[in-house]
């Protein structure tokens, strides 16, 4: 199937600097698509390209198969939600979801339907006549977000909607976005800094980093296994072990860290002896005992620093060489941890190997 | 189906018709004669500009530069307008007869000394007006005692300055009232004379100060007068120290705003003023009302009278130093 | 809190603030009361009131018609410098545009000309486009000192406008002209009324633009000026009376109009 979007070859600069740098991406329909990454890594700037509210430097932006490029913002097929909402302070609820559909030319009848269904969606029927400042953060929310469905776009963007929002109310969204989604069926294209929102909701995940995509992929795969050490880094919490190769045969290549042995798969990186490597180790994938592990890779440790978060004890673990590692422990197993000298064990097939020349962060 | 009964169910309580929605926009945008005219411009990057700029300038240029040019090169011609056998050439001379003679040199000086004795005059009746309203009155009340001080300002030029008569005039108010206490056999002279003329102008104009300085009082933060106080500050010192310098943008666009409407002012010298109170306006406005001819040397003394009262502002601007071009 | 230290000030202050507004309000009470004289000449004390002056103003036909000619005046010169004011202001906040410093400039000279220079400026320049003194030059006069006002007020307020909202209407169809009508202008809205109303009593107001540019139909301040200078009399009192309400009343409500707006 044609992909709903698509970048090719996208290059935005202002002056010197480079805003995006030679993007090139397609969606799918119907997906849920977040842009990932720190402010100033050119994520809102794509998402205003495809508005039509930037125009490229060069390259080629499609929509439902049609060159869009240079195409204003009013004649594209596309939504945006914007961060601070933008409702029209002087229209009532329904005035506001209706402003698109006006400019349509559908006559009242036709205008009524679609904006009370769409008010239904939300469970905001009864605010119809009210105006955007009598509502709540929440409820301004959910009518940006029907006013731009409104029109029926071939792609819905949002940029950072929820970054107002506080955190609750934040969770709480971002289940009903992703419900709105998938009974919709629209194409989401999202765009946020905050991992923890992407990996909630998104079907697939586009980081970007410095203008350019680090990495694109369901959230599964991104946080198990990163391309990237600022994909590691930027998406959940993590320890990376900067590592000498000693040796690697097929799927097994054992490592030298800090002086450590440990094991890793290579994955198709076949590296020589001598090389550097880091391995992504997740805190949860380390198994805190008392007792030296039988098998896997393992290390003593001595605690440093104990969190305490509610469901889980983070645990700041100082081993050989001075080096720290981040791990978890339920807080109801510190306890059984005895005194503060520990062993930490892992999987070699829980870690990702990442090779040490894209560690240009 | 059901649920678009429930929703009109629900605004029956209200209103039980379907809300009216602006469905003409789009028959307007969609029309011909639109997608021809407007809507073709905005499409186009040329157009838009033309659009957004095109009115804007040619006004800006126009009618708020074009004036002073027209001005600026009829005081340069030997005649103006243009009579029949009379061949007009460039000249200087409109702006030496200025300097010749003292009958027009003596009433620009006149207007200046004027405008800035009643500027000063102004500065220091509004300024604890101001401080009070910005500073004393609890925040809620402020308004309103803003307000008051606003009423005088909707009666307008000629007739404030007609109220001044009321006042002044020898069967005036003042009068009446000095005469009934006994003070006086015989009423004081007050009116038509340089204390009419500068009463009436304070009068007018106390408004143009109080704004600028209310809001430039109002933005000076609380806590540094206590911090001042709890250092030992006294009241004058405080004043001295603290209110006085922060507020001196206000006093600086106060002062200048004043200070160039009183030199503009027309009316009120012809209405309050007597014979040893001709201004440069009235003077100027000679040459306009009498014999045509003279328009050169009108425009020559207008623009005299601008290019001085502006480097005057000017001058008292960067002396007193507030941020440049905070004169509106 | 209050302390012994600021106390002395504090009522020195409060007796100047009230005395200040007995001095702005005195001379306007007492030619209010003068028009309820009942004698055909100005004088304290009043003695007989009598209304009187009200009925022979309301039955002159030169004032009414002066009021009239002045509200038409008004009317114009307000709705031009309102639109012109508007576009400006528009053509100051756009994207990209270079010398934003010189147009504003610009948009402000007539603020800070004197009215006098202001008033000769524009009747030589009148008289270099051949255009006749009258109805069309004190209009145009009047809308020249105008701008300069509604381009401040709707600056102000455009800057508080969030810029997405044109970009939301762009987004949903809208192209930069129904964006400005649907949307831009609705929030002008309250600046741009407080605005007009100030450009209404700008032009109601002012003598020495009209005196320049006028030919011989009186607006109201030119009547007013003609009859002081022709002798005292409670007629005039009463007439100054009359407008002095109405123009306050008016000042008022659009005090009011753009307090609530701004609180909203």
């Amino acid at each position: 199937m044609e992909p709903v979007v698509q970048f090719d070859n996208v290059n935005k600069s202002y002056g010197k600097h480079v805003a995006v740098d030679n993007l090139n991406l397609s969606i799918e329909a119907g997906k849920f698509v977040t842009l990932l990454g720190p402010s100033g890594c050119g994520k809102s700037t794509s998402l205003r390209m495809l508005g039509g509210f930037e125009t490229p430097t060069s390259g080629r932006i499609m929509l439902s198969g049609k060159d869009v490029t240079r195409v204003p913002p009013n004649k594209r097929n596309v939504n945006i939600v914007f961060q601070d909402y933008a409702l029209f302070p002087h229209m009532s609820i329904a005035k506001n979801i209706a402003f698109g559909l006006e400019l349509k030319g559908f006559d009242n009848q036709r205008i009524h339907r679609r904006v009370s269904e769409l008010l239904e969606l939300v469970q905001l029927q009864d605010y119809a006549a009210r105006l955007p400042a009598e509502l709540s953060g929440g409820q301004r929310q959910r009518v940006a977000l029907m006013r731009a469905l409104a029109p029926d776009p071939d792609v819905l963007l949002l940029d950072e909607p929820l970054s107002a929002l506080d955190a609750k109310l934040r969770q709480q969204m971002q289940i009903e976005l992703k419900a709105i989604q998938e009974k919709t069926g629209k194409t989401f294209m999202f765009v946020t800094h905050d991992q923890e929102e992407a990996l909630t909701m998104s079907d697939t995940i586009v980081v970007m980093n410095k203008g350019r995509i680090e990495q694109m992929g369901d959230p599964n795969t991104l946080y198990g296994r990163p391309g990237s050490v600022f994909v590691a880094n930027f998406i959940g919490e993590t320890n990376l072990l900067r590592s000498t190769v000693i040796s690697s045969e097929g799927d097994v290549a054992a490592l030298n860290w800090n002086g450590i042995t440990i094991t890793a798969n290579p994955g198709g990186l076949a590296p020589r002896h001598g090389e550097h490597l880091y391995v992504v180790l997740r805190p949860e994938a380390i198994h805190c005992s008392a007792a030296e592990p039988v098998s896997g890779n393992r290390v003593k440790g001595k605690i440093r620093q104990r969190v305490f978060k509610g469901n889980h004890t983070s645990l700041m673990v100082e081993v050989g060489g001075g080096a720290m590692l981040n791990t978890l422990v339920h807080p109801s197993d510190v306890a059984q941890l005895g005194g503060e000298d520990i062993w930490l064990g892992w999987k070699p097939e829980t870690t990702t190997v990442i090779p040490d020349r894209h560690a240009h962060n | 189906m059901v649920n678009s009964n429930t929703i009109a169910g629900d605004a029956a309580g209200r209103s039980a018709s379907i809300p009216k929605y602006s469905t003409g926009i789009a028959r307007i945008v969609n029309s011909a004669i639109y997608r021809h005219t407007l809507g073709a411009a905005v499409e186009s990057p040329i157009g838009r500009v033309i659009l957004l700029a095109g009115v804007p300038l040619i006004w800006l240029v126009m009618l708020h530069i074009g004036p002073i040019y027209q001005m600026l090169k009829i005081s340069l011609l030997s005649h103006y307008p243009a009579q029949p056998g009379v061949e007009s050439h460039f000249t200087f001379d409109n702006y030496a007869i200025f300097f010749r003679e003292s009958l027009y040199f003596t009433p620009l000086i006149k207007s200046f000394i004027f405008a800035t004795a009643a500027t000063a005059a102004t500065l220091v009746v509004v300024y604890p007006v101001a401080y009070y309203v910005a500073k004393i009155v609890k925040p809620e009340g402020r308004s309103k005692a803003l307000l008051l001080l606003l009423v005088p300002f909707w009666a307008g030029e000629l007739i404030r300055t007609f109220s001044v008569i009321m006042l002044l005039a020898n069967r005036g108010a003042v009068n009446v009232l000095l005469r009934e206490i006994g003070l006086i056999d015989r009423p004081i002279p007050m009116l038509y004379t340089s204390f009419s003329l500068g009463f009436g102008l304070v009068y007018l104009i106390c408004l143009y100060m109080l704004l600028p300085l209310y809001s430039a009082i109002e933005k000076i933060p609380g806590q540094y007068l206590d911090a001042a106080a709890d250092l030992g500050a006294g009241p004058f010192t405080r004043f001295r120290r603290i209110i006085l310098p922060l507020s001196k943008d206000g006093i600086v666009s106060g002062c200048s705003l004043v200070f160039l409407t009183c030199i503009g002012v027309f009316a009120t010298p012809m209405l309050l003023g007597g014979p040893n109170t001709v201004m440069f306006p009235e003077t100027i406005s000679g040459f306009f009302h009498g014999a045509s001819d003279k328009w050169p040397v009108g425009a020559a003394f207008a623009l005299i009278m601008l290019v001085t009262a502006l480097i005057a502002a000017g001058i008292f601007m960067r002396l007193v130093g507030g941020k440049k071009g905070s004169a509106i | 809190m209050r302390n012994m230290v600021s106390d002395a000030p504090r009522t020195t202050l409060t007796a100047f603030y009230w005395a200040f507004i007995l001095y702005l309000l005195l001379p306007l009470t007492l030619m209010m009361a003068m028009s309820f004289k009942d004698a055909n000449f100005v004088a304290f004390p009043i003695g007989d009131w009598t209304l009187d002056w009200y009925a022979k103003v309301m039955q002159d036909k030169q004032f009414l018609e002066a009021c009239l000619y002045s509200i038409m005046i008004a009317a114009a010169s307000t709705l031009a410098a309102t639109t012109l004011g508007t576009w400006i202001a528009m053509l100051i906040v756009a994207d990209g545009i270079r010398g934003r410093t010189i147009i504003f400039a610009l948009a402000c000279l007539p603020a800070v000309v004197p009215g006098m220079i202001s008033a000769i400026s524009l009747r030589i320049f009148i008289s270099t486009i051949d255009m006749p003194t009258g109805t069309a030059a004190i209009i145009l006069g009047h809308t020249v000192h105008a701008v300069p006002f509604v381009v401040v007020m709707a600056l102000t307020r455009l800057r508080s406008m969030p810029r997405n909202l044109v970009d939301a209407a762009r987004d949903l169809g809208a192209d930069g002209v129904v964006a400005f009508f649907r949307v831009t202008l609705p929030y002008l809205g309250p600046a741009l009324f407080g605005g007009m109303i100030f450009c209404v009593l700008l032009s109601i107001d002012d003598f020495v633009r009209t005196f320049f540019l006028g030919g011989y139909r009186p607006t109201l301040p030119m009547l007013i000026f003609a009859k002081v200078q022709g002798g005292m009399s409670p007629e005039i009192n009463a007439m100054a009376t009359i407008v002095l309400v109405v123009t306050a009343a008016v000042g008022l409500y659009a005090e009011f109009i753009t307090r609530r707006a701004r609180t909203r």
